[in-house]
């Protein structure tokens, strides 16, 4: 590592960890997987003080399925793959998973890293946005929870607080009758920075006829993950024929921002929004036709 | 910076060891311990030639900090040959002509012992999938992912 130098604390407790954090503020960061924090610290991107390590804190890498759904920020991607609680309606978190990295990487970076590092081609980030995701912020004042979807605002932006710490990501059970699922387009199959990645939920009426609810969320077209909106609502009360799945397409490209860069034009990655979407889409409907 | 004092478990050894926060696992086990079969490249977590194994588990040693290694045990390419016999996977990339200029072969086995160690009967795009994480410039995969399976039916 390049000549940088930082205090090293490891909290045992929340308790612990965020006392630190609030004496520390904009001097400290907390210290997740590395994956992400160590590269930028390396290259000068960030210059914290004091890294506050959080792999003795207890219960922060736990995954809680009754109920509500709960991610605790240390939980890695290869936990996420691994869990068999998400396979059928929440597999979506299995396939966002499992496309981060090598196995070195998914071993050791985390969902909480993920969420807060706020890249705008993060994976899983856009499968917790269509899960109706929220996150829990703690700090030494007390504890807030966001929607996922008001927290990134700019590429490593958050509205997390200097020493609130994420102490994890919660969303509902999915209703009867409901898929998921994530696409990812990249120039080869592993270690690739998404050109573009969706996620879709979709849930169907009891007679798996018209789409009651849908959720559209990108990857990597716009400067943070986002929903696509209008083209959710344009699912709403709808058959869900290849036409309706089609024009969802044309709907998100519409609402996607995407910049020209060294690893693709706009106009490209807009076209990829188009046919993903349906495709992710048509793949929410033959898994609950399955699951019937 | 303040400097901790540290003892880790290195291919089974116990080592103590004054090191700045700062330190990264590879820059101890290289420059400190001399142990340089773990090699140096991104140092941004992309190409797997710093491959370890963290309490069995791969990991890149150029985004791990050695205070966090703390009561846990490193196996190193070094720990993988007990008492001068080659490990099967080492036999197995000799055999196969899997190894060119040698670089990544460290990193590639020792991610292909953590991932046999789960799976011993992969299939060969479980193998490429596993390697996922280890870039080898000379583009030998093909005898690399050979070398694997052959050991994998080996050791069954």
């Amino acid at each position: 590592m390049r000549r940088v130098s930082f205090d090293y604390h490891e909290p045992t407790s929340v308790r612990e960890a965020v006392e630190l954090g609030a004496r520390f503020g904009r001097d400290g960061r907390f210290l997740a997987g590395g994956t992400d924090l160590l590269v930028q610290i390396r290259r000068g991107q960030l210059g914290p003080r004091h890294l506050l390590s959080l792999h003795r804190v207890p219960g922060l890498d736990a995954i809680e399925i009754d109920g509500t759904i709960r991610l605790g920020a240390l939980v890695t991607h290869r936990q996420l793959e691994r869990t068999l609680g998400f396979r059928g309606a929440l597999e979506a978190l299995i396939e966002g998973a499992q496309v981060v990295g090598g196995h070195q990487i998914r071993n050791v970076a985390t969902v909480g890293g993920n969420v807060v590092n706020a890249s705008p081609a993060a994976d899983v980030v856009p499968v917790l946005l269509a899960l109706d995701a929220a996150v829990t912020l703690q700090s030494s004042e007390g504890e807030r929870s966001l929607p996922l979807d008001a927290f990134a605002s700019a590429p490593g932006v958050t509205a997390c607080r200097p020493g609130e710490l994420l102490t994890h990501a919660s969303f509902p059970r999915l209703p009867a009758q409901s898929a998921t699922a994530f696409l990812k387009a990249g120039r080869r199959r592993a270690m690739e920075i998404s050109l573009v990645c969706v996620a879709v939920r979709v849930t169907l009426d009891a007679s798996r006829e018209r789409c009651l609810e849908a959720r559209i969320a990108l990857g990597a077209v716009a400067p943070t993950t986002l929903r696509a909106h209008a083209a959710e609502r344009s699912l709403q009360g709808r058959p869900l024929s290849d036409e309706v799945l089609a024009e969802a397409g044309r709907a998100a490209a519409a609402e996607s921002q995407p910049i020209s860069d060294v690893r693709a034009s706009a106009p490209y990655r807009a076209l990829l929004v188009a046919t993903l979407v349906p495709r992710a889409l048509a793949r929410c409907r033959e898994r609950i036709q399955e699951a019937a | 910076m303040a400097r901790t004092t540290l003892s880790l478990s290195i291919n089974g050894e116990c080592h103590e060891l004054s090191v700045e926060p700062s330190r990264t696992l590879l820059e101890v086990l290289r420059t400190d311990l001399g142990l340089t079969g773990t090699k140096e490249n991104c140092l941004d977590a992309e190409c797997g030639v710093c491959t370890v194994l963290l309490d069995g588990v791969a990991v890149n040693a150029c985004v791990l900090l050695a205070v966090r290694c703390r009561e846990r045990s490193i196996v190193t390419i070094e720990g993988l040959a007990a008492g001068g016999e080659l490990h099967p996977l080492q036999r197995a990339f000799i055999d196969h002509g899997a190894v060119q200029c040698g670089y990544c072969i460290p990193g590639m086995i020792l991610a292909a012992k953590a991932y046999l160690d789960e799976d011993p009967s992969p299939s060969e795009d479980a193998v490429r999938e596993a390697l996922a994480g280890n870039l080898c410039r000379c583009t030998g995969y093909q005898k690399i992912a050979e070398a694997v399976l052959s050991a994998a039916r080996a050791a069954r």
